[in-house]
This record gives C-alpha cells, sequence and structure tokens, in this order.
C-alpha cells in the first residue's frame, strides 16, 4: 500500500501467505518476524507445538498454525517466517507462516464481521474477511488461533 | 502532603523496627534490667512514632507514642518492667503489625484506635508514677503531646525553633562568648527540609556551605557527621557566629533549594548554657531570649510571640530527652535500597553476558584457529564472568535473619496457648539465601516450628515422667551445605509414632492395610505430607488442620527444595529443608539424547556408569542394574522423550545415575557433551503440560537446550 490512513476507523493487518489463502493478522499482536531458525523440539507436547527457539536471549515457545487449523504440516521454505506475537494472556509466541506478503490497511467498512455460528471449524480461527483491491483476506483472530486446546 | 512515593519505605522500616522490637521486648523479658535494651527499644518505638507522624497515620501514632512514654518511664526508672507490661507491649506489637498490614494493602491504617491497649499502657504509666514523686509527671505527658502533631504542631509552639535545643558544652560556650566580646552576633538557626527532598544530607550540606560564606558554624545539631549520614529527620539546627545580620545570614540558608523554612533568633549565650534548653519545656515557660523572626509565611508569624524561655527545666523531664541523641546509637552498615526487579534485571544482563561468553567459548572451538592469547583471554573472561554472577548474586542473597527473628515472639506466645514449657534456639540466623526464597520460607518454617511446638513436644508431666527436662526445646538451626542451604527444625518431643500415622492413613484410606504391613518407617513418615492428614486427636487453635505438611512441601518444592523428615518415638523429630543458593543459574551436565540436547542439574548426580547391556536384569518387567548393593531402576530416556536413540542397544548404555532423597535412578542417555554453568529459562505459561522438563537453555551456539527435571523422574 502506498498511502497509510492512520485515521480512527482503520487497522493495519500483516497479510501472510498459508497454503494457497491469504490471512491478516492485526498488527498490533505483532512484536517482530523472524527468518524460519532450529526450532528445539519439547516433547509430550500437543503436535501444533513445535518447540522453542531463541529469541535474542529469551526462549519463546512455537506453534505451527497450519497444524492448528488443520492444514497441511509446513514445509520449510525459503520465504518461511516465524512471526512473533506478543499476547496479552499467553505472553509471547512465535507462529509459523509460509510467507510474509505485505501490510495493507483497512477501513473499518471494508471488514466484514463473519457470523460465529460456522460449524467448519477453520473458521473459529477468524473474526472477519477483509476487501482489498478486489481480493479477499481473512482475518485472523489470534486469541482462538493461540488458545491451548482443551 | 504527597506521601505515596514514601509508603514503600515507610513499610519496609516499620517492618523493621517491629522485628526490632519485638526481639528487644523479648531480651528484655529475660533481662529486665537492661539498660541497653531500654535504649534500643525507646529508640524504635521513637522512630517508629516520628514515621507513623510524618506518614500521617495518626492511630499508629498515637499507640506508638504511648508505647514511647511508658518505655521512657522505664529508662528513668520510674516503672519496673514486669510479666503484665511485657504482655502488654506485645499485644501493641501486634495491633501495629496490624496497622502496617491494613496501610500495605490499603494505604490507610484502618479505624482501629485500640483504646483499650492505650488505657492498659496509661495504666502501666499511672501505676509507675505513682511510685514516684516527682515534677516528671506533669512536665512529660504536656512534653510530648507538642511532639505527635508533627508539622502542624510547630505552629502553636516553639517546636519550630529547635536550635533552643542544642546544649552547649563549656568550649563551645566560652567560643561563643569571645565572638560576643569581639562585637560578633550569635544566632541560633533551624532549617527545615522540605518533605519531599530526597537528598537531604546534600541540601544540608549546600546550607553549610552558604552559611559558611559569612558566618562561622559552632554546634550543629544532629551533629555534623550524623547530618552527612542523613540521620535527620526534616529539620537541623545550628549555632552560628557572624558579622552579618541575621536577615542575610537566614537568606543565604534560604537560598538553597528544596529548603521549606529557616527560623532563626539571635542567642543568649548566658541562658542557653545554664539551663541546657529543651525545647518542650521551654515552650512552657515564658522566656528571655529576644528574637527577630524571619519566617516570611503567614500563619507562622504567630509563633513568633511565643518567646521560649530559658529556666530551669524540671530535671526528670528533660533527662530522657537529652539523653537521645547520647545513646551509643548501633553501628550501621551503609546501604542502599534497592528495588528488587532492578535487581531482577542485572542478573538477567548477567545471564545474557554469560551465554555471550559460552558462544565465544564456541565459536573459538569451532574456528580451530585458536590461538594461545584468545584462550587465555577467553579464560580471563570466564573468570571475570563467574565472578560478577556470585556478586550479582551476593546482591541478591539477604540473611534468614529478618525471617527467622519472628521466630522467638512465635513460640513464646505458643508457650502460653499451648501451656507447655519451652524454649527455641537458634542458630545460623545469618546464613544467607536469596531474597525470594527468604521471603517465602517463613509460612513453612512457621508451620513446622507450630508442628514441634504443638504435636513434638510433650506436656511438661508427660516429660518429667519420661525422665526429660520439663522445658521442651526446639531447635532451629540454618547452615549452607554446598550449593545448598539447609534449615533444620528439632524437637526433643515425642517423634512421629509410625503405628499411628500408619493405622490413620489406612482409616483414611490413602493406604490400604496390605500396603500397611511393607511400607518401611521412612515411607510411613512421609505419609505426612500428603494433603489432608493430620494425626492430632483434636484440631487445636495451633496446628492440626491437616493442611499444613502438604503445603510445607509444596512450598519448599516450588523454591526447588526439598524436605524430608526423621524422628525417633520418643525421643524427637527433625525437619530437614534444603534450598538451592540460587534459582537463576546453575551447574548442568549436557547430554545427548536422539541428537537432541537435554541438560541435566548437576546437584541431582550422583555418579555415571558405564553398562554393560548383559547387566541389565529384569524385575516386574522393569529394567534395573545393581550398583554397589543398590537396585537401580532405569529410565530409558529416549522412550520418555519420544525419540529414536541413535546408539547400537548392543554398546554399553551410558548411564547418569540421580537420586531424590534416599531414591536412586539410572537415566539412560545416548553420550555425554560435558558440565556447563547454564542460565535457565523458563519456557513460559504456554507450554506448561510437559511436567519433565523443568525449563529451557540458551546454549553457546544459540540453541535452546531443555532442562530436564530428575526429581520428576524418579
Amino acid at each position: 500500500m502506498e498511502e497509510l490512513k492512520v485515521a480512527s476507523e482503520t487497522t493495519q493487518f500483516i497479510v501472510i501467505q498459508l497454503g494457497d489463502e491469504q490471512y491478516g493478522i492485526d498488527i498490533k499482536y505483532i512484536d517482530n518476524i523472524v527468518r524460519m531458525q532450529h526450532i528445539t523440539r519439547v516433547p509430550k507436547v500437543d503436535a501444533y507445538l513445535k518447540g522453542v527457539i531463541n529469541l535474542r536471549g529469551e526462549v519463546i515457545p512455537v506453534m505451527s498454525i497450519r497444524i492448528k487449523m488443520g492444514l497441511e504440516p509446513d514445509v520449510e521454505t525459503k520465504s518461511s517466517r516465524i512471526i512473533i506475537l506478543k499476547m496479552e494472556q499467553q505472553g509471547t509466541i512465535g507462529i509459523i507462516v509460509d510467507e510474509v506478503k505485505e501490510v495493507v490497511t483497512l477501513e473499518n467498512d471494508q471488514i466484514e464481521k463473519i457470523a460465529y455460528d460456522s460449524k467448519d471449524e477453520k473458521d473459529n480461527f477468524l473474526c472477519g474477511i477483509g476487501k482489498c483491491d478486489g481480493s479477499l483476506i481473512s482475518l485472523l483472530d489470534l486469541n482462538s488461533v493461540v488458545l491451548e486446546n482443551v | 502532603m504527597d506521601v505515596s512515593q514514601y509508603l514503600e519505605i515507610f513499610l519496609d522500616e516499620t517492618n523493621e523496627h517491629l522485628q526490632n522490637l519485638n526481639t528487644q521486648i523479648l531480651s528484655l523479658e529475660q533481662d529486665p534490667e537492661n539498660m541497653d535494651t531500654i535504649n534500643e527499644i525507646f529508640r524504635a518505638a521513637h522512630s517508629l512514632k516520628g514515621m507513623a507522624g510524618t506518614m500521617g497515620y495518626k492511630r499508629m501514632q498515637t499507640l506508638t507514642h504511648d508505647m514511647e512514654n511508658v518505655f521512657s518511664e522505664v529508662r528513668n526508672g520510674n516503672i519496673k518492667v514486669n510479666a503484665g507490661m511485657i504482655d502488654v507491649l506485645f499485644q501493641c506489637l501486634d495491633a501495629l503489625e496490624e496497622y502496617n498490614t491494613n496501610i500495605r494493602e490499603s494505604s490507610d491504617e484502618g479505624t482501629n484506635d485500640n483504646e483499650p491497649l492505650i488505657k492498659q499502657l496509661n495504666d502501666i504509666m499511672n501505676g509507675g508514677e505513682a511510685a514516684d514523686s516527682g515534677a516528671a509527671k506533669e512536665a512529660k505527658p504536656e512534653a510530648y503531646a507538642a511532639k505527635p502533631e508533627g508539622k502542624d504542631a510547630d505552629k502553636d509552639s516553639g517546636e519550630g525553633r529547635k536550635w533552643l535545643d542544642i546544649t552547649l558544652n563549656d568550649n563551645q560556650q566560652t567560643v561563643l562568648r569571645e565572638a560576643v566580646k569581639q562585637g560578633k552576633k550569635v544566632y541560633g538557626l533551624t532549617v527545615k527540609v522540605h518533605e519531599s527532598c530526597i537528598l537531604k544530607a546534600a541540601r544540608a550540606f549546600l546550607v553549610f556551605k552558604a552559611i559558611e560564606e559569612n558566618s562561622e558554624i559552632i554546634v550543629s545539631n544532629p551533629s555534623a557527621q550524623d547530618i552527612e549520614d542523613e540521620k535527620f529527620e526534616l529539620d537541623f539546627s545550628l549555632v552560628v557566629i557572624s558579622d552579618a545580620s541575621l536577615d542575610k545570614v537566614i537568606a543565604a540558608a534560604k537560598g538553597v533549594s528544596e529548603i521549606e523554612d529557616v527560623l532563626g533568633g539571635v542567642m543568649d549565650i548566658e541562658a542557653a548554657s545554664a539551663a541546657e534548653t529543651h525545647q518542650d519545656t521551654a515552650a512552657l515557660a515564658a522566656g528571655t531570649v529576644m528574637e527577630t523572626a524571619a519566617q516570611t509565611s503567614a500563619e507562622e508569624s504567630t509563633a513568633q510571640t511565643s518567646v521560649p524561655a530559658a529556666t530551669s527545666a524540671p530535671p526528670a523531664a528533660k533527662k530522657a530527652p537529652a539523653n537521645k541523641p547520647a545513646a551509643n546509637k548501633p553501628v550501621v552498615n551503609r546501604t542502599v535500597r534497592v528495588d528488587i526487579e532492578k535487581l531482577d534485571t542485572l542478573m538477567n544482563l548477567v545471564s545474557e553476558l554469560i551465554i555471550a561468553k559460552n558462544s565465544l567459548v564456541s565459536a573459538s572451538a569451532m574456528s580451530g584457529t585458536s590461538s594461545q592469547a584468545v584462550n587465555e583471554q577467553i579464560e580471563y573472561l570466564e573468570s571475570v564472568t563467574t565472578s560478577l554472577h556470585e556478586s550479582v548474586m551476593k546482591v541478591r542473597m539477604v540473611p534468614i535473619e529478618s525471617t527467622v527473628n519472628k521466630f522467638p515472639r512465635m513460640v513464646r506466645d505458643l508457650q502460653k496457648k499451648l501451656g507447655k514449657k519451652m524454649e527455641l534456639y537458634m542458630s545460623g540466623e545469618d546464613t544467607e539465601l536469596d531474597r525470594t526464597v527468604v521471603d517465602q520460607i517463613g509460612d513453612p518454617l512457621m508451620h513446622l516450628l507450630r508442628n514441634a511446638a504443638d504435636h513434638g513436644l510433650e506436656s511438661a508431666e508427660v516429660r518429667k515422667e519420661r525422665g526429660k527436662p520439663e522445658v521442651g526445646s526446639i531447635f532451629l538451626d540454618a547452615y549452607q551445605d554446598g550449593n545448598n542451604v539447609v534449615i533444620e527444625v528439632r524437637d526433643d518431643g515425642n517423634g512421629i509414632d509410625t503405628e499411628a500415622v500408619k493405622n490413620k492413613a489406612i482409616e483414611r484410606g490413602v493406604i490400604t492395610p496390605e500396603q500397611g504391613e511393607n511400607m518401611s518407617e521412612k515411607e510411613i513418615t512421609n505419609l505426612l505430607f500428603n494433603a489432608g492428614f493430620s494425626t492430632a486427636k483434636v484440631v487445636s487453635d495451633v496446628s492440626g488442620r491437616g493442611v499444613g505438611l502438604d503445603v510445607v512441601k509444596s512450598m519448599i518444592e516450588s523454591l526447588s527444595g526439598e524436605v524430608e523428615v526423621k524422628s525417633k518415638l520418643g525421643e524427637g523429630s527433625s525437619w530437614i529443608i534444603r534450598l538451592p543458593l540460587t534459582l537463576a543459574i546453575i551447574q548442568a551436565l549436557m547430554v545427548d539424547i536422539g541428537n537432541e540436547k537435554y541438560a541435566i542439574s548437576l546437584g541431582s548426580i550422583q555418579t555415571i556408569e558405564d553398562i554393560s547391556p548383559a547387566d541389565v536384569k529384569l524385575v516386574q518387567a522393569k529394567e534395573v542394574i545393581q550398583l554397589r548393593d543398590l537396585v537401580i531402576p532405569l529410565i530409558r530416556l529416549n522412550e520418555i522423550l519420544d525419540i529414536e536413540s541413535k546408539k547400537d542397544p548392543n554398546e554399553n548404555l551410558v548411564v547418569v545415575i540421580v537420586k531424590k532423597g534416599d531414591k536412586y535412578a539410572g537415566l539412560v542417555v545416548d553420550e555425554l557433551i560435558g558440565q556447563q554453568e547454564i542460565v535457565i529459562k523458563s519456557l513460559g505459561k504456554y507450554i506448561s503440560k510437559c511436567k519433565i522438563i523443568s525449563g529451557a537453555t540458551v546454549l553457546g551456539d544459540g540453541e535452546v537446550a531443555l532442562i530436564l527435571d530428575a526429581n520428576t523422574l524418579i
């Protein structure tokens, strides 16, 4: 986006690629984006928790958003990134994405809320659909993405 | 006045003073005539009063004020210390403690006036004074009445003019007289520092400098040394000789910032020396000192009319306050109060440094071009980081004294409550532990002491029958043992009746009767740590709710410590708590399992063995090895951690023998990497399900290795 309007009714999203779909992550949760690195496996935890990484001396858990959402397991490529999120409840968490595309600014009327009654598990991770330049971006509801499986 | 920023300091200091009072009153009970103790108590009560007053906690102030009165009477020999009085004093301390808790929680002291206590204190006072004749009675209460209001009171009395308080010795008088003869003037000054001033000593120093430009300072109260050490509250007084006019001198002092007010007057040397003026008494009578007032604020100008005097004061009344500065103050180490968070940050930085150092070590080993010089420098860096780590750790260490000091008092109270005779012997109060550990170890220790007093010790009659001294003994010993600190709570009471424990456990369904048959004494005593287990037949106020010991155990384990109990029926029992010196950085053995690196704390490792696969036996379908008469179960870590071992099953096994209490286990690993100093990092809340991993650490190459908790594996 060439012009970034900073108005009260706009939200900035980082657009990421997961499989064939594009997802948006609210920029206010993002602490950092780092390249793929060695992830130390932690035994006896849920499969979507890939392990921990060292981020400047801090040990940070990394989860696979693909496994969590029931997609194919990650294939590490050159464009794979770990997005470090700062969540209020869970603290700092890294999520693995296929690619980081761009930053978009969406006005609130460009965001369409989705009904919550969807049975499809995948949809539970979304909080809305963003329309931008003719393409659709699924906006991730990070709180439910990082929520632990009970 | 905004005092909230001082609240933390106030609470800390109040705690210290209360602790001090507790200790001193206890020793006073033993030795009621000891003047040093009485003086110390008086000082602590006085400081408490002052602090409470400054912070505006009126109720607290009133109570301490009355306590102080009692002590001052004791000090003057007007009242004798007796058991009833000690009891009342302890109740007062409890009440003060309550205020303090209230303040900590809500920054308000609460509404409890504690009138009955104040009445009792006054009764003691009156009782004491009845025995004594003299003017002290009249003068004293009034003299003190002027004080408690602190800042407000100085408007209507001579309170602000503390220079009248200064006692001149012969030399100083001579000097002053000389000066007057030479036509110089002698002024008394009282400088009041602004309440929000932080560097009081520095301001005072500037005032000194400013005044010395045109005058000479003869006396200061408190002494120059004390002012330099900041041992004064908000004001200090000076006697100066000067050629300049009073206004000029005052203006010079006022030129310093953060000085609230400077009061001054021409000093009548003759009167001052004759009477050793004391403000409180002086304020009561009419005086002869001429004053040229210097206050600018309107409300304070009323004070000008009250002309303090220098008539001979009632001797008894002035004795106590005059002693105050003279009393020998305990030698205090120069200290700085530091927020624990800052220390945590420092500790984290040290951790980072150690990680960086480890990286450097592995980088130089990798590059292979390690020259002599590089190696030497790395070794030097290593020794520096190690001592840096040690020093930072030491900064965080505090003696356990602050926690254990309240126990003598507690045991004394228990004694009364339980009607048993007992004595607490403590040793090693100066043993140091990490601050966070010291803060949290108090409750478990208290539980254990209460248990010892309630369940452990027998009543005096039973003790007599058994041929023991009537007074039961409880010991609290602390000492350092390698990288651990050991705290032992011992009693010479009944010990643990394992049969009773076993029966109780069976009755409660904790174990089956068959299990009970096969249990060793050790295992039975360990049942005591089960939740909801209490063998006391009567639930008492002191202990016996069955929540104690399991809480003790879990609290100590949360501090990475352990607790065990040794007991002999009829002879007593001892509870042994082991705590690690530090929680953040440990020595660990790095091992390789299926190409993954894991760290095992060196503290739990006993030995490392090379075992041939043929020596592995099966017992109840579980693998064990026999090692020096011990049968040790084998734990194959690769199975537990869900990794493929990359080792040939026919090769000899590398077994790390770990110990927890009396239990051993052999951990089978693929390879040993070596010993390393590691920094423990939490895995965070997000990965908390994995019990066998106690944390993670960052290795020299930036990789994360997990730390195995050997205790949960056994």
